[in-house]
């Protein structure tokens, strides 16, 4: 803030991007809004638009905790007020005044201290044993959503606070994932599944496929690309290396293999991401994206694309940055599952 | 888990109910001489683009244009990997790369000549979006929610607001009396995995001892006299009931 020159930073969240507001206040709260306010001199003030968040937060923080009816009145308007949300807060709460702070906390969010490594850590595990789960239930005439709703089930039971996850099923037809579905699960399908769940704010992911029935050659052969794809990333991650680079060299797998046009935004979204209280963190893993890797940052490398041999396919596993490498934190086999 | 099943059953919501609710839009628009009426959606703000056209995001953000005299454009923060999806589950059909949305809005404004639109409750609207969607040539003018978008006055919606609180009512009930002495965790993994076969798309549970406020479960063992409180998506429509 004193580099910046401002005097007050507030810290917007709201019902899907609670974020920032967690980031400086881990309070998982019901209401529509909250904010948290920072003074230079590390006065904390919080505003909630819920009054069970008023009394859940109260005696949990060091701060002023307030709820108030009327959000946007109550918000206070100061000189040299920086807002890190600034972009997603709806209009009417922002005082033109006032700069963005969204970017500069970003940065400051993308590496993890060791009780913020550890939170992840327990949601990568919860992440294999969700994707056991998975495998164990899914099951021919099964729909999409009814294993979701299996594997949502089993999430919560074990403490997940939340869990980000997008299905598909099928073959060469699937063209990416989304939301489940009525489609009920026929052999031969590969089912794909990006599986999120949250533990204390923070979000780990992992992406596997599986075939019901025994994998064709087709599929075997698309998985051997997506595994050499995420290992190149994995072997090729270490404090300096650009993201960029990161994404070429799982790229240059598909290109060496004669699918390099399966790498564009056509077929793919992005080659990994980083991962923290918001589950598509940036720095996003692209060819064209110049951003350094550093020791603490938490990414996932994942390949996932279209490719003709199979339909969508993905794979990809939580990493944390080391010293000199990456370590995965996820444990799930390094395979192709069927069943 | 946002979002589960996002379908939609022409049994529950038939075609001539969005057709109804857009056509009640374009008569404003008429009476205001705007072209067209832009809502925003997101995971935070899905109600009144729902409402109209039955879109429910999983991700992302988006803007529904409803024109006065031609059918639903969609401009989608989403991949066109997935416009296929969006179709299937809504009335739209125009789906378009939303961009920073300006870009795409003022395009689609010269491709139509349209000078002045209405957005609703423009001041809700994102400020990155509200102030891009506002630096052009087009004319944004603010069109209050009670003009155009009234659900508790809709007796479709109200019907499947009341097909959602007896889906909670059922099921919430029966995991209550059951669930004296176990952990939270498992009483609200159990709630997740009947609600979501059931169809619901979105789920919070908070449960209380009673000596406070109702909050999300931390591990506790649930005992006599506690309660539960359950905010529930069904396609689309949210309800919450405390038991």
């Amino acid at each position: 803030m004193a580099e910046s020159g401002w005097d007050c930073l507030l810290l917007y969240g709201h019902s899907w991007r609670k974020d920032f507001f967690r980031c400086l206040v881990n309070f998982n709260f019901f209401g529509p809004y909250a904010l948290a306010l920072l003074t230079r001199s590390n006065e904390l003030s919080v505003l909630l638009s819920h009054p069970w968040d008023q009394e859940n937060l109260a005696g949990r923080v060091d701060a002023d905790i307030k709820c108030v009816a009327n959000f946007a009145e109550a918000i206070p308007s100061k000189s040299k007020t920086a807002i890190a949300g600034r972009e997603f807060m709806e209009a009417r709460f922002v005082d033109e005044s006032t700069v963005s702070a969204t970017a500069a906390v970003e940065k400051l969010r993308r590496f993890k201290t060791p009780a913020e490594i550890q939170f992840l850590e327990q949601a990568a595990h919860l992440a294999d044993e969700g994707y056991r789960h998975f495998v164990d239930t899914a099951e021919l005439g099964m729909a999409e959503y009814e294993l979701v709703a299996e594997v949502e089930g089993f999430l919560k039971t074990r403490g997940a606070e939340d869990n980000f996850m997008l299905i598909a099923s099928g073959g060469r037809e699937v063209f990416g994932m989304r939301p489940p579905t009525e489609r009920r699960f026929q052999k031969g399908d590969s089912i794909t599944t990006e599986l999120t769940p949250q533990v204390n704010g923070y979000y780990a992911q992992i992406c596997r496929t599986l075939v019901l029935g025994e994998p064709s050659e087709d599929q075997r052969l698309a998985f051997s690309i997506f595994c050499e794809a995420q290992t190149a990333a994995e072997n090729f991650i270490k404090p300096g290396v650009n993201i960029s680079d990161l994404a070429r060299v799982q790229n240059d797998v598909f290109r060496r293999e004669g699918y390099g046009e399966y790498t564009s935004s056509k077929y793919t979204r992005v080659r990994g991401h980083n991962l923290g209280l918001y589950p598509d963190e940036n720095p996003y893993v692209l060819e064209d994206v110049d951003d350094v890797v550093n020791q603490n940052m938490v990414l996932i490398a994942h390949p996932n694309t279209y490719l003709p041999l199979s339909g969508y396919m993905v794979f990809g596993d939580t990493l944390v940055v080391t010293e000199t490498g990456c370590v995965r934190l996820n444990q799930t086999e390094k395979k192709l599952f069927s069943k | 888990m946002k979002r589960g099943l996002i379908i939609w059953d022409k049994s529950e919501i038939p075609p001539e109910v969005f057709v109804r609710r857009v056509d009640d839009v374009r008569r404003v628009l008429e009476e205001r001489s705007l072209a067209a009426l832009m809502v925003y959606s997101d995971l935070a703000r899905s109600h009144p683009a729902r409402f109209f056209s039955n879109l429910m995001l999983y991700f992302n953000r988006a803007l529904l244009i409803i024109p006065r005299e031609s059918p639903l454009t969609l401009l989608c923060g989403l991949s066109p990997r997935v416009y296929g999806w969006i179709r299937s589950v809504t009335t739209i059909e125009d789906i378009r790369p939303a961009g920073n949305f300006a870009r795409p809005l003022f395009e689609l404004a010269k491709e139509r000549s349209w000078t002045r639109l209405g957005a609703l409750d423009l001041d809700q609207f994102p400020y990155d979006i509200h102030k891009a969607i506002r630096s052009g040539s087009v004319e944004i003018l603010n069109v209050e929610a009670p003009a155009v978008f009234r659900p508790d006055a809709d007796e479709t919606e109200l019907a499947m607001r009341q097909k959602a609180s007896a889906m909670v009512e059922e099921i919430l009930g029966d995991e209550m009396r059951e669930a004296v002495g176990s952990i939270d965790h498992h009483f609200v993994g159990r709630l997740e995995r009947r609600f979501r076969r059931a169809g619901a798309e979105d789920l919070i549970v908070l449960v209380s001892s009673g000596r406070t406020v109702p909050a999300p479960p931390t591990g506790a063992t649930l005992e006599e006299g506690f309660s539960a409180c359950v905010a529930l998506e069904y396609r689309g429509h949210w309800v919450q009931l405390t038991l």
